[in-house]
């Protein structure tokens, strides 16, 4: 067996973290910036009197798009000279959870505000007259949907700078558990809120005397949408600042990282998901102004439905950090409780997507035919309860794992 | 970086229970409140037709929040809750504009106020919406669309204070964040002041508002 | 010390959870499409509301049947083998 110091683990961490933040961190910018690069193209061929003007606008969007990459590079050369506080394996799980946290957090926000840069862009080349206000609605927009970029980098902040290195040797994992979950539960919500911000510059393209009202109810949905993101950001202060120091170390530590998989990974699907139903929400009060309130309501219906996968979620991980757990060295109960964690997770992404559409489509359905909406209220609730019983399947196999094991 | 999690804290014990002060955000918070009466008393003083500025500042805030409120809540009701909500955001956005000032920072960058906020607004929603619709109707809104969602809906609608009140402090202490790091690697050249402008004007402002507007629906969700 | 047994049952419980896991995701997509446009149909013509509802609830019960293998084999790793 070769033996490695301490110090030498703790470099290997923060190298490693910081190739995880720029790497990761780097996708999502990167296809926000290249869908605001097609739309604008395409808007420049259908009106290419305004090009100079497209062209400005796009720029103006992938700036801000780039936004949550630039979060990532900041971590990223921070973690290459963080000289680190004291050597434990603690401090090197910390850097590199929150490599993982802003990196993976990334993802989300730069595909999310890509979105409203490119419909803007498209919006430009139908009305040029509204250049300014489309500026605003996309900067709005844009900036709403780096707040799980913001929760990420502030997660990743908290595992590099605070001091854990003298807590029990639970930490390693709690804190890797932290990153992971704030990582992933940012995905969901950045491209999540990015569909009501796209959405809101659509709309004003096509109803701009709906301007001021479209931007209320894009914020409304886009915040929302970052519920799964805050549930995620809950978990990882959690993971950080509860102290475990009485509790057997194994199979402790597995509950922990099981925690923040479940939540993270099932944040992704409800993220996605209700962003998919504030983003038709807006298109809606766009399309039929008179029935704004109808609207309102089923879309924060359908969006909380869309959320349950998450809670599902959030209940297995409170059940994984909570539960008292009797020392053993036995490797497979270790394995069952990661298991478990990672089943929820998984298992959530699914129907998060699923109900999104069905909220999608009975919240526009129900801006094209308002004397329907009980009919399709009813229809959607019944609808995304059936999709959901995979999410309670994986939720039954969870707790299978955790209490039958 | 020492800045990061420092603060003035007393620490006052009943019996074997221990209450913690922050001071500095007590403090931030008074000087929010009583810059808020100044600017209404002086906004609120003269009345005139042709109104001064800090006349005109005073009814836009209270006409755009007020048409808000009616239209998620009608007329009656907005008569009741109007004044609530312009004076959460009128508070929320001094609370996150302060941080502009050197030297005061933001009351929301501690996560008792926006917390604390949004119980409130939890308390008021139920209030009202018992208050509505009768404690009958009220309670069998937990059992649907089936009667075993009852435990969801119950998580689903206290997970709704802590998303209010994380998101407002997750943005807040955020852009705190940024600036610090930003004006550590850089050394305060150029760049942070901007940045600050951005993050506290801008993002101070739009997670205002969005604090006040989820408020206001999730009142209307329990009335309707 | 890690026995060989410990180790095929602790890959039996996270080949469970994965099985379930993964196998959740096709049919919860699946599933909110049929939903969807089960929505949407009802939208544009809610007169067949009751005959549509029943199509959609046929359609999912069937997109689920691979959430429910999953499920069996899940079960049959956890209990059985």
């Amino acid at each position: 067996m070769m033996s490695i110091e301490i110090e030498a683990w703790v470099r290997m961490a923060a190298f490693v973290g910081a190739g995880f933040s720029m790497g990761f961190g780097a996708i999502g910018a990167a296809i926000g910036e290249g869908f605001a690069a097609a739309k604008a193209n395409n808007a420049i061929s259908q009106n290419p009197t305004y090009s100079g003007d497209i062209v400005k606008m796009m720029l103006v969007g992938q700036a801000i798009a780039e936004t949550a990459a630039i979060f990532a590079l900041v971590i990223g050369v921070l973690l290459l000279f963080a000289t680190g506080g004291n050597a434990s394996m603690i401090t090197a799980a910390g850097l590199l959870g929150a490599g993982l946290s802003m990196g993976l957090g990334a993802i989300g926000s730069g595909v999310g505000s890509g979105f409203p840069a490119g419909e803007a862009c498209d919006g430009l080349s139908r009305q040029p007259a509204l250049s300014r206000t489309l500026t605003t609605t996309m900067l709005i927009g844009s900036a709403v949907s780096q707040t799980p970029a913001i929760f990420s980098m502030v997660i990743a902040f908290m595992l590099m700078f605070v001091n854990f290195s003298g807590g029990s040797p639970h930490m390693v994992a709690a804190l890797l558990g932290s990153g992971l979950c704030m990582g992933f539960g940012a995905i969901g919500s950045g491209i999540g809120s990015g569909f009501p911000a796209g959405q809101a510059c659509v709309g004003l393209a096509r109803q701009p005397a709906m301007g001021s009202r479209l931007t209320t109810n894009m914020l409304i949905g886009a915040a929302v949408s970052q519920t799964p993101a805050i549930f995620a950001m809950v978990v990882s202060f959690m993971l950080m600042f509860i102290s475990f120091a009485g509790t057997p170390v194994h199979p402790t530590s597995a509950a922990l990282l099981g925690a923040g998989l479940a939540t993270g990974l099932a944040a992704i699907g409800s993220g996605v998901g209700s962003g998919l139903a504030a983003g038709s929400g807006v298109e809606g009060w766009a399309r039929q102004p008179t029935a704004t309130g109808n609207v309102l309501v089923i879309m924060l219906v359908g969006q909380a439905v869309s959320q349950t996968p998450s809670i599902f979620g959030l209940l297995i991980s409170f059940i994984l950090i909570f539960k008292g757990y009797p020392s053993t060295e036995v490797f497979l109960v270790s394995t069952a409780l990661i298991s478990a964690g990672l089943c929820t997770g998984l298992g959530g992404i699914g129907s998060g997507v699923g109900n999104g559409q069905v909220a999608q489509t009975a919240v526009s359905w129900v801006a094209r035919n308002v004397e329907q909406e009980a009919l399709l209220m009813r229809t959607m609730l019944v609808g995304q309860a059936v999709s959901q019983s995979t999410a309670i399947y994986a939720m039954v196999i969870s707790l299978a794992l955790i209490f039958l094991v | 970086m020492e800045e990061l999690g420092k603060i003035h804290q007393l620490i006052v014990t009943v019996s074997d229970y221990k209450m913690t002060f922050n001071l500095d955000i007590i403090a931030m918070t008074w000087l929010v409140i009583i810059g808020l009466l100044i600017f209404g008393y002086f906004a609120a003083r003269k009345q005139q037709m042709i109104p001064g500025t800090l006349q005109t500042i005073g009814e836009a805030f209270v006409f755009q929040f007020y048409s808000l409120t009616e239209d998620a809540l009608g007329e009656d009701m907005a008569k009741t809750y109007g004044p609530m909500i312009i004076a959460l955001f009128m508070f929320l956005l001094f609370c996150n504009w302060i941080g502009f000032i050197p030297h005061l920072y933001e009351p929301t960058n501690d996560l008792n106020t926006p917390l604390s906020l949004g119980l409130m607004g939890f308390v008021i929603a139920h209030y009202a919406g018992i208050r509505q619709k009768g404690f009958k109707k009220y309670i069998k809104a937990y059992f649907d669309p089936i009667f075993f969602m009852a435990p969801l809906n119950i998580i689903g609608e206290i997970s709704k204070v802590i998303s209010i009140s994380f998101r407002l402090f997750g943005n807040i202490m955020g852009g705190t964040i940024i600036v610090l790091v930003v004006s550590h690697l850089v050394f305060s050249l150029v760049l942070p002041p901007f940045l600050n402008a951005f993050f506290v004007i801008f993002i101070g402002g739009i997670q205002a508002f969005v604090f006040t507007m989820l408020t206001l629906v999730y009142i209307a969700v329990q009335v309707n | 010390m890690i026995e060989g047994a410990d180790l095929i049952q602790a890959a039996a419980f996270l080949g469970a959870g994965l099985a379930m896991g993964l196998g959740a995701i096709g049919p919860g997509l699946g599933e909110g499409m049929v939903g969807a446009k089960a929505c949407e149909a009802i939208g544009k013509n809610p007169s067949e509301a009751g005959l549509l509802t029943r199509t959609m609830l046929v359609g999912q019960a069937v997109s689920e049947s691979t959430g429910i293998y999953s499920l069996v084999i899940a079960l049959l790793l956890l209990f059985v083998v």
